[in-house]
């Protein structure tokens, strides 16, 4: 995977700090990631069309929890459905932002899955066949978290 | 005023409907997709509708295609994730009045609401 195709998804997490949460978030390592989870819950959405792929995002509960409270001005202290449904929706506006900027011409739009949310490590994704994910952590304002993207090999 | 906020994120809704508070439109009905909506709009007026385009059953821009083929004109303001520009011309050419793209300042949702609503007006 190039790194111009990562770049897109970092941009979209500044992008969603900046506007909606108003707050900074600063890219920290990048590597391949190797556990199912890397944090307590994560958010994932599909990306298909001419590139097909999965983008994640992995927060403790603690900058989950930070984050839902900065966005709707509440006090949220356990993890709810109202935590799982923002993130999701934070998964969805990364890798929208990120399949317009990777639409640098004409061609038809790249098409998002509904996202979809687990919590724990008690889990597997093999999918797409022969990728990797790239992992990027961030610290931000509101707490650690973790960007997963993977892309099928271009052929 | 009335609206009415379609998205299938429960937490998107009460952001749009702190938006809508915020340009003092409170009574606000909701729908969680497409479908949702054009059955709320066969049943109800709505002033203004915030749609977003990604949800299940139906998507947002198939339900601004129908509510348009049902005749109705309040202004509709497409709130997405979906910003390549053909996207917005599609939107546009179905009859949305407006496109805002997610993630947004909340000054920017707020004015854009006002923004069609006066013109409405006028």
């Amino acid at each position: 995977m190039k790194a111009e195709n990562i770049n897109p998804f970092i941009e979209s997490v500044y992008d969603l700090f900046s506007t909606m949460l108003n707050a900074k978030a600063e890219r920290k390592n990048v590597g391949i990631a190797k556990s199912a989870n890397p944090r307590d819950i994560m958010a994932l959405i599909g990306i298909s069309g001419r590139v097909r792929g999965m983008v994640a995002l992995a927060f403790p509960v603690s900058t989950a929890l930070a984050m839902v409270n900065k966005l709707l001005n509440t006090d949220i202290k356990i993890m709810d459905d109202t935590v799982s449904d923002a993130i999701a929706e934070m998964v969805n506006i990364v890798a929208g932002g990120a399949k317009a900027k990777l639409n640098t011409g004409n061609e038809k739009p790249l098409d998002l899955s509904l996202p979809t949310v687990v919590r724990g490590g008690d889990f597997s994704v093999d999918y797409p066949t022969n990728s990797v994910w790239i992992e990027i952590n961030f610290d931000s304002d509101l707490g650690p978290f973790t960007l997963r993207v993977t892309f099928e090999p271009e052929k | 005023m009335r609206a009415l906020v379609v998205d299938d994120s429960a937490v998107m809704r009460k952001v749009l409907i702190g938006a809508l508070s915020r340009a003092n439109i409170n009574e606000v009905d909701q729908a969680a997709d497409g479908a949702e909506a054009v059955q709320a709009v066969q049943q109800n007026e709505y002033d203004i509708i915030l749609m977003d385009w990604n949800m299940p059953n139906m998507l947002g821009i198939d339900a601004l295609k129908a509510i348009r083929e049902m005749g109705k004109t309040m202004p509709i303001i497409m709130v997405t994730t979906e910003a390549e520009k053909s996207r917005v011309l599609e939107a546009l050419k179905a009859g949305a009045t407006n496109y805002v793209i997610k993630p947004f300042e909340p000054n920017t949702i707020v004015g854009k609401i006002q923004e069609v609503l006066n013109k409405s007006k006028g």
